[in-house]
C-alpha cells in the first residue's frame, strides 16, 4: 500500500509570520493536532503541534522532575501562554519538516509517525508542495480495508 | 488542480422527498433514503460534479461548527479525491432545507443566511487563496455571500484570479455579483435568478430584457453569459452573438435541483479543453439537462453530458 491509497486531501496549514495564537483557534475549530508550515509557495518548511506549544508553556525545569502533581497551581501555563501567544510560529515550528510523498509505502510512513512521534505527517509533490496528510488512523482503516480486500 | 472552486457560504443539504407535501400537517418519511444529507453550496457542488467528471480540483471556503465540521466530513467521504482547503469561523455553517414533492412537481427551499464571518478570517481566507491561486488553471465563484462579507470582497478575489491570468467564472446575484461585473467583469457568468430576477438595476420581464442583459455584460467584458429563462430555455450569449438554448424535452420541475451548478461544471469541462466559448455554452446546456435526468444532486460522467448534445434546440437571436 502507498499513502496515496489513505491520502487525506487537505492543504489548511499556517504560515511562518502566523501567530500562535492563531495556530491553536485553527486547530480547535478544525479539530487537528498539528499544521504543517508552508512558504508562499505552498512549499512545507516546517511542522508545528501542540505539543510544540504546550513544550513551550511548561516551566523547563518540569522535564527534570518525576512528577509534577505535587507542584501548586499558579497559573503559570496561562500566564506563559499569554506571553507567546502573539509570537510568531516560526519560533515554535520544528524544522526540517518530515514529509512523505504519495507514491512512499505506507510501511514508511508508518515508521516515521511512531519513530518521531508525530500524529500525522504531510505529504508533499516533487516540488515540496503541500498536497494532504496521512494520520495514524488513516494508516489503521487503510490497512484494515486492505485486510478484507486480501 | 485544475480548477478552484469558492464558496464562501456553505451549507449542509438535507434533501426530503415528500410525496404530497403541504404546510401544517405531519409527514412521515417512508424510508432513509427518502431523506438525504449532502455537503452544498454551489461552488461545492461543482467541485463534486467536476470530481465524477475526472477533473481535480480544490474547494475553498468558510465552514463553522459542527454542521461545518459535517459537510468537511462528507466531503472528503463522498469525493476523497477533491482537494479541500477550508477557514473556519464561529458560529454554525447553514442548513439548506429542500423538501421535494414528485406527486405535485413542487419544491420548496428553505436557506438559512450562514455564520458571521470576521474580518480577521476574510483575511486569512484571502491570504490562502492567493496562495492556491497559481496551482489552479480556473476559478469558480458561485453562490451567496456569509453576513460580515462586504460588497467589494469578492471583486478583490476576481481581481487577484484575473491579474495571475486565470479564466474566471462567476455564478450569483445581489449587489456583490453586480459590483464585479461593472468593475471586473469575470470571463464566464451566469446569474442566479431562482429568487430574484434583478440584475446591474434591469428587472428581467420580458424575454428581450433577458437579450438585453446578456448583451450589457457581454459588453462589460464576459466572454460567456447564461440567464436562465422560464425553466426550460436559457439565453446566453458570446461575442458571436445571443440565442436561446430550449430543451426538446418535458421538464419535471421537481429534477431541477443542482441544474445552474452542473451548467457551470459543463462549462469548466469545454473551457479545459480550449473549446469555443460557443461550444461552451453547448456543454453547459448540455451538463444540465443530463443533471435533470436524475432527481437528486447527482454524479455526471463526460459520456452523460456529451449525449445531451442534441437535447434543445438553438435558436439565434441576434
Amino acid at each position: 500500500m502507498k499513502v496515496r491509497d489513505v491520502i487525506i486531501r487537505d492543504i489548511s496549514a499556517v504560515f511562518e509570520d502566523e501567530t500562535v495564537e492563531n495556530f491553536v483557534v485553527m486547530c480547535a475549530k478544525q479539530l487537528r493536532s498539528g499544521l504543517p508550515v508552508v512558504d508562499e509557495d505552498m512549499v512545507v518548511i516546517g511542522f508545528i503541534s501542540e505539543s510544540d506549544i504546550i513544550n513551550a508553556t511548561v516551566p523547563s525545569y518540569f522535564s527534570l522532575l518525576q512528577s509534577t502533581s505535587f507542584l501548586p497551581d499558579t497559573h503559570q501555563l496561562v500566564s506563559r501562554f499569554a506571553r507567546i501567544k502573539d509570537k510568531k510560529v516560526s519560533e515554535f515550528m520544528s524544522t526540517p519538516p518530515i514529509t512523505v510523498r504519495e507514491d512512499d509505502s505506507l510501511m514508511h510512513a508508518a515508521d516515521l509517525l511512531i519513530r518521531r512521534r508525530m500524529k500525522s505527517i504531510p505529504v508533499v509533490d516533487s516540488y515540496g508542495r503541500l498536497v494532504g496528510f496521512v494520520t495514524r488512523m488513516q494508516i489503521l482503516r487503510g490497512a484494515m480495508e486492505k485486510r478484507w480486500e486480501v | 488542480m485544475r480548477v478552484l472552486t469558492v464558496t464562501l457560504n456553505p451549507a449542509l443539504d438535507r434533501e426530503l422527498i415528500l410525496p404530497n407535501f403541504a404546510i401544517n400537517k405531519l409527514h412521515r418519511l417512508r424510508n432513509p433514503s427518502d431523506s438525504v444529507m449532502t455537503p452544498g453550496g454551489k461552488g461545492i457542488n461543482v467541485s463534486m460534479i467536476l470530481d465524477s467528471m475526472g477533473i481535480s480540483n480544490v474547494a475553498m471556503g468558510i465552514l463553522a461548527g459542527y454542521v461545518g465540521r459535517i459537510v468537511e466530513e462528507e466531503l472528503r467521504r463522498l469525493h476523497p479525491d477533491i482537494t479541500l482547503n477550508f477557514v473556519y469561523t464561529d458560529g454554525e455553517t447553514r442548513e439548506n432545507i429542500t423538501v421535494i414533492d414528485p406527486m405535485n412537481d413542487t419544491i420548496t427551499e428553505i436557506n438559512s443566511p450562514g455564520p458571521l464571518v470576521s474580518e480577521r478570517e476574510l483575511e486569512i481566507f484571502y491570504k490562502r487563496y492567493l496562495m492556491t491561486l497559481p496551482r489552479v488553471e480556473l476559478v469558480v465563484i458561485s453562490g451567496s455571500a456569509p453576513p460580515g462579507v462586504d460588497e467589494g470582497y469578492c471583486l478583490k478575489l476576481v481581481k487577484a484570479a484575473k491579474s495571475k491570468g486565470k479564466v474566471v467564472f462567476m455564478e450569483s446575484i445581489g449587489p456583490f455579483f453586480d459590483r464585479v461585473l461593472q468593475k471586473d467583469c469575470p470571463q464566464v457568468v451566469r446569474a442566479d435568478l431562482r429568487k430574484e430576477k434583478r440584475v446591474l438595476g434591469h428587472e428581467l420581464k420580458e424575454f428581450q430584457d433577458y437579450v438585453e442583459l446578456a448583451k450589457e455584460i457581454r459588453r462589460l467584458g464576459a466572454k460567456a453569459v447564461v440567464l436562465s429563462y422560464k425553466i426550460v430555455s436559457d439565453v446566453v450569449a458570446t461575442e458571436e452573438g445571443v440565442w436561446k438554448f430550449t430543451i426538446k424535452d418535458h421538464v419535471e420541475v421537481s429534477h431541477l435541483l443542482g441544474t445552474g451548478d452542473a451548467f457551470v461544471a459543463g462549462m469548466v469541462y469545454a473551457v479545459l479543453k480550449s473549446l469555443s466559448y460557443y461550444e461552451v455554452l453547448k456543454y453547459g446546456m448540455a451538463a444540465a439537462i443530463a443533471e435533470i435526468r436524475h432527481l437528486r444532486k447527482s454524479e455526471l460522467s463526460i459520456e452523460d453530458i456529451e449525449r445531451e448534445l442534441q437535447s434543445f434546440d438553438i435558436e439565434r437571436i441576434e
